[in-house]
């Protein structure tokens, strides 16, 4: 079919609206970020800056001029133990789920063992699982364990909810490349395990990417569970410690900006590069 | 020695339950554990606050909960954010997933940036949109008052039932690229030729549409359905950043939130979490089952 001109408009007219429903929000917290404050609380605002600035992030991050409140704790503190300790909670379950992901696919999907259905059901069965009534009772079961304003505690937490999204995401990869080549490796004398790692891993490797990075996105992104089980900076992600860092500080919004632009930079960096992937973890596995 | 355990790794029902054992542990000590301790909660007056008086109280949390007048509120707001919330991701995600299933240059860089909403922290969102909302500086307002819509700055979070709409607002710029993801997965596996010989028949573009396009979506229509409602109903990060506890958008998880640990009533926090939860639970199961069936066929 030829593209008839009318068509061309229509369809430029919809990636127009599109791209500005997507991005149009982020685009004005980034103009506000680099703003100076007097053209911010103007009306209406300056779209955009004359003097485009990075004094926000300056002071957010480094030098932290006076905010009002607080309880003793620097701003810039709140901010920069935040990044650290999200980076560290997402980096490490992402490799959690890179190790566990794979072995738990294969198991489901190549080993016949006694039980497998119900193990299966077990691990799927936590989607069903509501997030308050386990949030409530985790307090107390860290509490019990020590585990309470802890990394290691929200590393641990983050790996179990992503485990049924990956056991279901990677039998299904598993089930869809064929098994004859790991066959192959098997009477070639390899035992399961080295075929696991030599032959199938390659086979299953886009898979596996997909859900690490879905992972390293909702740890990221993880906010009502480090509420609860964290209460200082030893352990708080950036999520929360950028919320109290907006909630109880009198903020200015060009620093409020800043630090939001601060908190969605990974996030946006993996979108860009890994697109293919996350819309592949997406689409397979349609959970959560 | 190492021989001996590879060997006895390599026998397959060894070699699965060494890799479930670490998984199941973990399942069993932070999911299905705590939702069971929660359980005793709620059966049990007991009150953060006043540790040594915790006693054994039936089902009085449940009565309570369910008496509660802010609670009753806090559903009946829900099911209005589900229900506008809901039909909002589908319409809007059925629109954009129709112009990504076009073919057009840079379709790839517009699907990445589609996806963007769905990747921020959902509390950022909150924040971020607080900003825009803002009743002072905020740029809905500059743009508004440019575009000759409105005369004065509005405090639009003030009132509350547009509060609770720009709540639902959050809720869907975040929520949508998911669903459109599921709906161009779909769209993209439907053949070519079927629309051609369609054409040939003599079917018009509206033909088109009803009987090939959205027949084509309907089993991902349900699931994709089933799980904007339970999301909706969950939504805590965006309400939290953007209201707080404010009465006018206090939804049962803000409120059970609330309850739980801000008043530290865990007894009557853990009912109303599990009054919400079989509510949840229900339609979990529905969707497991529907997702089960699309696996099948």
């Amino acid at each position: 079919m030829k593209a008839r001109p009318v068509y061309k408009i229509f369809l430029g007219v919809f990636i127009f609206l599109i791209v500005f429903w997507s991005v149009a929000p982020l685009l004005w917290i980034f103009i506000s970020s680099i703003s100076e404050r007097t053209e911010l609380y103007s009306k209406p605002p300056h779209w955009i800056p004359d003097n485009p600035t990075l004094k926000a992030y300056k002071t957010v991050l480094i030098t932290g001029e006076s905010f009002r409140g607080g309880g003793g704790i620097a701003a810039t503190d709140l901010l920069k133990k935040g990044i650290i300790n999200s980076l560290i909670v997402a980096i490490t379950t992402t490799f959690l789920v890179m190790f566990f992901a794979p072995l738990l696919g294969y198991a489901f999907s190549r080993l016949k063992f006694k039980g497998s259905q119900i193990f299966f059901y077990f691990i799927i069965g936590i989607i069903a699982l509501p997030s308050w009534p386990v949030l409530i009772g985790l307090f107390s079961v860290f509490s019990d364990l020590h585990l309470l304003d802890s990394k290691i505690g929200l590393i641990l937490l983050s790996f179990t909810f992503r485990l049924p999204f990956e056991t279901w995401f990677m039998k299904g990869y598993f089930e869809s490349v064929p098994g004859e080549i790991e066959d192959a490796a098997r009477i070639d004398g390899c035992t399961r395990i080295q075929t696991l790692y030599k032959v199938s891993l390659q086979m299953v490797m886009p898979g596996l990417i997909a859900v690490s990075i879905v992972s390293f996105l909702s740890t990221w992104n993880m906010f009502s569970a480090p509420l609860v089980l964290t209460y200082t900076l030893k352990s708080k992600p950036l999520t929360v410690t950028m919320t109290e860092f907006i909630g109880q500080y009198f903020v200015h919004w060009d620093l409020m900006s800043a630090a939001t632009m601060i908190s969605i930079i990974p996030p946006l960096i993996i979108v860009i590069f890994f697109q293919k992937y996350i819309i592949e973890g997406l689409s397979a596995g349609a959970i959560k | 020695m190492i021989k001996r355990v590879s060997v006895w790794l390599d026998n397959e029902q060894h070699l699965a339950y060494v890799i479930l054992v670490p998984a199941l542990i973990l399942l069993l000590g932070f999911a299905y554990y705590p939702a069971f301790q929660s359980f005793r909660f709620s059966m049990l007056r007991y009150n953060l606050k006043l540790p040594n008086r915790i006693k054994f109280n039936g089902l009085d949390n449940y009565i309570y909960v369910l008496k509660d007048p802010v609670f009753i509120a806090s559903v009946l707001r829900v099911l209005y954010f589900m229900v506008i919330a809901t039909i909002a991701v589908m319409v809007i995600s059925l629109g954009i997933s129709l112009v990504l299933n076009k073919k057009f240059r840079g379709r790839g860089i517009l699907r990445a940036i589609v996806i963007i909403p769905w990747a921020l922290p959902p509390v950022v969102n909150g924040h971020l949109w607080k900003w825009i909302f803002n009743g002072d500086y905020g740029a809905l307002n500059g743009l508004l008052l440019q575009l000759g819509i409105i005369k004065d700055y509005h405090f639009w979070l003030n009132n509350s039932f547009v509060a609770l709409n720009l709540a639902v607002f959050l809720f869907v710029w975040r929520y949508t690229p998911f669903i459109t993801i599921l709906f161009l997965g779909v769209l993209q596996s439907v053949p070519g030729q079927l629309y051609e010989a369609a054409r040939v028949d003599g079917a018009g573009v509206f033909k088109q549409f009803y009987y090939i396009t959205m027949a084509s979506l309907s089993r991902i229509g349900g699931v994709a359905l089933i799980l904007t409602l339970i999301a909706s109903f969950n939504v805590f990060d965006g309400i939290y950043a953007l209201m707080g506890f404010s009465e006018s958008t206090k939804t049962p998880m803000i409120y059970n939130y609330e309850l739980t640990f801000e008043m530290g009533r865990f007894g009557r926090g853990s009912a109303m979490a599990y009054l919400v939860g079989f509510f949840l639970f229900l339609l979990t199961l529905f969707y497991i089952r529907m997702s089960f069936q699309k696996d099948k066929i």
